[in-house]
């Protein structure tokens, strides 16, 4: 039964999709592309090791390049190739992983996602600089994604896809080596795993995926703006790892879904309180202070704490990284 | 001339990223901690001063006062936020700073909306020139206080008990134990010192530009100096902080505007934008490849 629940759950919201409003369609389609994202971000951090701040700027790229290849004419295609640019970029990013490690790669990430986010904004003849890039609605398959509706069934089926690559990566002999090389890269030499190799494949494989996230997520927003790409894009994804749980592929479902919902949920009681142009600090108080009370008081996440509800102190692969 | 020019305003910021980024070295020498909120205490700084001011008081009670308080703000943190996560690995305490950033952030937009605030002037105002090269009194204020803070807690880490017991704890935390150091509270005493110093450097900045929330950012223009500078090293701090105030102030005055012109006469590109807030992120990238420890870091064996 547990095999088949996350089929399950996906045929479910497939079926009940047609009948939400448009606006709680947006919601589907805006948690199914976070969750795309969080689960290549997991795989990064969570499984692999390596501490990312250029998540906000990689899933730009995607859009970007997503963008100019719809804007085309291209079908599907223009997906795959979004995918194709941002593992190429990312890989490039990753370079200096293969001399560093730990903080100092982390901050090599930070370096890149700045530059990045400087080269959206003043690129103008590809990126149509800080006005943004305007995306026409795609065609997949020769069908138009042109409604709330066709948007957020192409986002979930693609969701399926990407946690089903997932899922087998983690479950795969690369997937194992990125948990040895997270623990130690010493031992992982030692036991034979071709450190710089392994990295490489991390970085192309999480990048593809960021890059098919941020394509829908321009397709479904019909801009790509340098604005929505920066440094707290980035903060909003390691933050979704921490409170849905670092190593989990659930966690980062969870943790996805928390932040599409919180600020509407926010937004509700804000509006009862009369808080008006306040929400956006109230978000990022609670935010902060969730990040705090979770790393402090449950590292590993929300996931830990239904495993400890079912008494299961166990939650698999979700020891956090080093 | 204009070279000169702009060296002195690079010396100027460039020492104020310094003692910014001093008190992120503070933190990782005593404790191992890499502190990404030192730009949040930096704009907490400047609003606590702010209000301190609106208040009535006047500025030779608010400055030290909001300094004080912002001492007293990094000890609690220290000892509500970071005590409980002494067992953590260390990612997850890089991660916890960084929602006590977005924590202040929201506060700060909670009671200060997103306007900049003019900050009431607190120093003399005025043009001073020096053989032909200008500078506003208040730069020149803001980087002899900072040079001269930097200096002096160079000294107190090199030639004071306290300053020992510092360095002890940081060496080589157990072993500072067995001599009878209270580690717990020589890392407390970092972050007091760390957040003060990081109050400073907030209403110094505030005195330049005004009150904004984005003076948090300071914090992540502090990373490149603290990685060009090693992290462990005080005078390292100041040198890279003063090399990239340097390296900021030319980018804007001369390199600039000489690549806005060629990029205007063979592209499509009209101008280069912030070019010179990029410059030290491609600067750090390249001493990461070339010195991974920094250039004046030393370089340590990793244990398994």
């Amino acid at each position: 039964m547990k095999r088949y629940l996350p089929y399950l759950l996906f045929i479910a919201a497939l079926a009940i999709t047609p009948f939400l409003d448009r606006f709680v369609q947006s919601l589907v389609y805006n948690f199914a592309i976070a969750a795309m994202a969080a689960l290549a971000v997991n795989i990064m951090i969570g499984f692999a090791g390596q501490i990312t701040f250029a998540a906000g700027a990689l899933i730009g790229v995607g859009a970007y390049a997503g963008g100019l290849l719809g804007n085309a004419g291209l079908d599907v295609v223009s997906l795959l190739g979004a995918g194709l640019v941002t593992a190429a970029i990312s890989v490039f990013i990753g370079l200096p992983a293969l001399r560093l490690r730990g903080l100092y790669f982390a901050m090599s990430t930070l370096a890149a996602q700045f530059i990045l986010e400087y080269l959206f904004k003043n690129v103008d003849p590809v990126t149509n600089g800080l006005s943004g890039l305007l995306i026409e609605p795609p065609k997949f398959f020769g069908i138009a994604i042109d409604t709330e509706f066709r948007t957020a069934i192409a986002a979930l089926i693609l969701l399926l896809l990407v946690w089903l690559a997932c899922r087998n990566l983690t479950q795969s002999q690369l997937g194992r080596a990125f948990l040895v090389m997270r623990e130690s890269e010493i031992v992982a030499k030692g036991m034979g795993i071709n450190v710089p190799q392994t990295k490489f494949w991390c970085f192309a494989l999480t990048g593809f995926l960021m890059g098919i996230a941020g394509a829908m997520l321009g397709f479904s927003t019909h801009i790509a703006n340098p604005e929505a790409f920066g440094i707290s894009l980035s903060v909003d994804y390691v933050a979704m790892m921490i409170i849905g749980g670092l190593g989990s592929l659930t966690g980062s479902l969870i943790g996805a879904a928390f932040i599409t919902l919180m600020p509407e949920i926010i937004q509700r009681i804000g509006e009862h309180l009369h808080l008006g142009s306040r929400i956006f600090a109230v978000r990022e108080i609670i935010f902060g202070a969730l990040i705090m009370l979770f790393l402090i008081f449950e590292p590993r996440g929300i996931v830990a704490l239904f495993s400890s509800l079912k008494g299961n102190n166990q939650t698999p692969g979700a020891s956090t990284a080093k | 001339m204009i070279s000169m020019q702009l060296a002195v305003a690079g010396i100027a910021i460039g020492s104020v990223y310094a003692l910014i980024a001093l008190g992120i070295v503070l933190i990782y020498k005593a404790s191992g901690v890499v502190n990404f909120a030192q730009g949040g205490y930096v704009m907490c700084g400047a609003y606590v001063t702010y209000a301190l001011l609106q208040a009535g008081l006047s500025p030779f009670i608010a400055i030290p006062l909001g300094i004080l308080l912002l001492g007293l703000l990094g000890s609690a943190t220290e000892y509500f936020v970071l005590r409980p996560m002494l067992r953590a690995p260390v990612v997850a305490v890089m991660m916890v700073t960084l929602g006590i950033l977005i924590t202040m952030r929201g506060v700060v937009l909670f009671f200060y909306g997103s306007d900049t605030q003019p900050f009431p002037r607190v120093f003399p105002t005025g043009l001073m020139s020096f053989g032909g090269v200008m500078i506003t009194s208040n730069y020149l204020i803001a980087a002899t206080a900072s040079v001269l803070l930097v200096v002096a807690f160079i000294i107190f880490y090199q030639r004071t008990t306290l300053g020992l017991m510092q360095r002890a704890s940081a060496d080589n935390n157990k072993a500072a134990l067995a001599i009878g150091i209270h580690v717990s509270n020589q890392i407390n005493l970092a972050w007091f010192l760390s957040s003060a110093l990081a109050g400073f450097g907030g209403i110094l900045l505030a005195t330049l530009n005004g009150v904004h929330d984005s003076l948090a950012d300071i914090g992540l223009i502090a990373f490149p100096v603290i990685v060009l500078g090693g992290l462990s090293s005080l005078g390292g701090a100041l040198l890279a902080g003063i090399l990239l105030g340097l390296l900021e102030s030319f980018t804007n005055g001369m390199l600039a505007p000489t690549l806005e012109m060629w990029l205007r006469a063979h592209t499509k590109i009209y101008s280069v934008g912030a070019i010179q807030q990029v410059i030290p992120y491609a600067v750090l990238v390249l001493v990461l490849f070339g010195r991974p420890q920094g250039i004046f870091g030393k370089r340590g064996a990793e244990r398994v």
